[in-house]
């Protein structure tokens, strides 16, 4: 998987991703998927998720990218996209 | 702004296409990416994933352009994707957060199934700048073309991504470690348990050097083993 904006988190991102892309590949397909190993993944995700995610943290904040990144995230993009022009829209709808 | 739109049809369902979507970084058609964290994570009471990743990516400038007003050509972007495993849909936007008077760019990608069990890809793009002296509307149409050009090889690398799932599907244990950490399909999940934690987190950089994806990027990227 593609590395971390810092390298002391990248270990714990692999860790992370291993377990992510297990669920998420079942998450995909929810008809298809055993709910009960679904379980025990949703465990050791949260663990992985826990470690990854306190060190991504610290980097973003060194990084001091925290500000741009939160006022970026407030815009709150896919509850309220942008109007589209409407004569592209219909453009699109044609493929 | 200029704005542009594409659709795409894939042959495979939605939930693999969907996977190799997000799993698309790295790829050899991506070395311009160069790092992709998650941010945030969560799962609403409907069972949607709602996701942010933070992507630094390497841009190159066009020769006309006045070095001065851009310290690097590095670009860090926001992507906030959802997916919704009932409905069979993936929205993305992507924005990249500096730079942006110079030239904002805004991608928006979704992914439906089709009555076939294939998957649509549809693609919007709007490229503002507010740059002024007389470039604004030559940075957008360099963005545009940029974009287009870029299009093509962001699919080629979905599509080499899609190969590699299929191929660890159809030999998932043959291999050891797929192509991907966590896949192939529904293995034990021995590499997510606490206990393995520490050993897997020291072995996980020995252990993905061999696995058939480094493999792979090795053999595309020889200088970065």
């Amino acid at each position: 998987m593609a590395s971390s904006l810092s390298p002391e988190c990248t270990p714990l991102k692999t860790q992370y991703d291993a377990c992510f892309n297990s669920w998420f590949e079942g998450y995909l397909e929810p008809a298809v998927a055993a709910s009960s190993t679904k379980n025990r993944q949703e465990y050791s995700k949260r663990k992985a998720e826990e470690e990854y995610k306190a060190c991504v943290q610290k980097a973003v904040k060194d990084s001091g990218l925290e500000s741009t990144l939160q006022q970026a995230r407030d815009e709150h993009p896919l509850k309220s996209p942008p109007p589209p022009d409407p004569s592209s829209l219909e453009q699109g709808k044609k493929h | 702004m200029k704005f542009f739109s594409q659709s795409f049809l894939y042959d495979d369902n939605w939930p693999i296409v969907s996977l190799a979507y997000f799993l698309r970084y790295p790829n050899p058609y991506a070395s311009h990416v160069l790092s992709c964290d998650v941010i945030s994570r969560e799962q609403t009471p409907t069972g949607t994933l709602l996701t942010t990743r933070l992507i630094l990516k390497r841009g190159n400038l066009p020769r006309w352009f006045p070095k001065q007003f851009v310290s690097r050509a590095e670009s860090w972007l926001v992507e906030e994707s959802e997916v919704d495993p009932y409905g069979k849909i993936v929205k993305c936007r992507t924005r990249n957060l500096d730079n942006v008077k110079v030239m904002r760019v805004e991608e928006l990608v979704e992914f439906r199934q089709t009555e076939e069990s294939k998957t649509l890809q549809h693609t919007e793009v709007r490229i503002t700048s507010g740059f002024g002296w007389g470039l604004t509307k030559r940075i957008e149409t360099y963005g545009i073309t940029k974009f287009k050009q870029n299009i093509q090889r962001s699919r080629e690398g979905v599509h080499l991504i899609l190969g590699l799932i299929r191929q660890s599907r159809l030999q998932p244990m043959a291999i050891g470690h797929g192509p991907f950490p966590g896949l192939p399909h529904h293995t034990p999940t021995s590499d997510c348990s606490k206990e393995a934690h520490k050993e897997s987190q020291a072995a996980s950089l020995s252990a993905s050097t061999t696995g058939a994806w480094s493999r792979v990027r090795n053999w595309f990227y020889p200088q970065r083993s």
